[in-house]
């Protein structure tokens, strides 16, 4: 019995392990396609295919944290400010259960789409690594801008990436 | 042959090991809810802590910070 295939076996689980953390989506990366329920019962599903051509902001949100919340009113604000010239914002909740988003929607209305998102699926496929991360992403599908987390004065950085985004610089 | 065992032993601890799960970043929700609480009364914290400090004469150093949101 040698001990090389024993080194192996541990070579690959390590391997293993450092890939399950690789992955994320990164600035530069085309958008994964996704579609998911609006998290009101009584509108459309959202698909980011039938965005394409459009500057989308993508948010995750939850009820359960902090910097989400104080973001989200702000981002209302920039989506008025600029729908016009073609920003769409999708804040994909990831409450499970999803009445926890709708409780705090019932007193933050919103006006940009919200998709419900309970199981993680699309959170899974850009590989969120923190609360909330968010992803400018240009008309041709390409990200232009990952954001992770949410401090005062942020809001001017993004805005600043979705003004260059919409100008098409 | 020990270092086999050992190599063995080790090899048997990295397969257990990688059974364990992160909790994603969506999923820590989980983690803020009530039930999730080391201990689940507030009243009866504050009183065990009451007669902890008591006894040691001393305050503080019982609990960390933060919640485990890994929000920011």
């Amino acid at each position: 019995m040698t001990i090389k295939p024993l080194l192996q076996s541990l070579l690959v689980l390590t391997v293993g392990t450092l890939c399950t953390v690789s992955g994320a989506v990164e600035e530069g990366d085309t958008a994964p396609d996704f579609s998911l329920p609006s998290i009101y019962a009584d509108q459309p599903a959202i698909t980011m295919a039938e965005l394409k051509g459009k500057t989308v902001y993508v948010d995750f949100w939850a009820s359960w944290c902090a910097p989400c919340l104080s973001s989200l009113p702000l981002y209302n604000e920039i989506y008025h400010k600029y729908k016009d010239q073609g920003l769409e914002i999708v804040a994909i909740n990831v409450d499970n259960p999803i009445e926890d988003g709708l409780d705090f929607l019932l007193e933050t209305p919103l006006d940009f789409l919200i998709p419900a998102d309970p199981d993680g699926d699309a959170a899974e496929l850009f590989e969120v690594y923190g609360m909330p991360t968010s992803y400018l992403i240009d008309p041709d599908g390409t990200v232009r801008l990952v954001h992770m987390g949410y401090r005062k004065g942020d809001i001017e950085i993004i805005e600043a990436a979705i003004v260059s985004s919409l100008a098409g610089k | 042959m020990s270092i086999i065992r050992v190599l063995g032993l080790l090899s048997l601890c990295a397969c257990l090991l990688s059974s364990c799960t992160e909790v994603r970043a969506w999923e820590r929700g989980y983690l803020a809810r009530d039930e999730m609480a080391w201990e689940a009364d507030p009243l009866e914290s504050a009183l065990n802590d009451h007669i902890f400090f008591s006894k040691e004469a001393s305050s503080g150093g019982n609990s960390a910070a933060g919640g485990g949101c890994g929000c920011n």
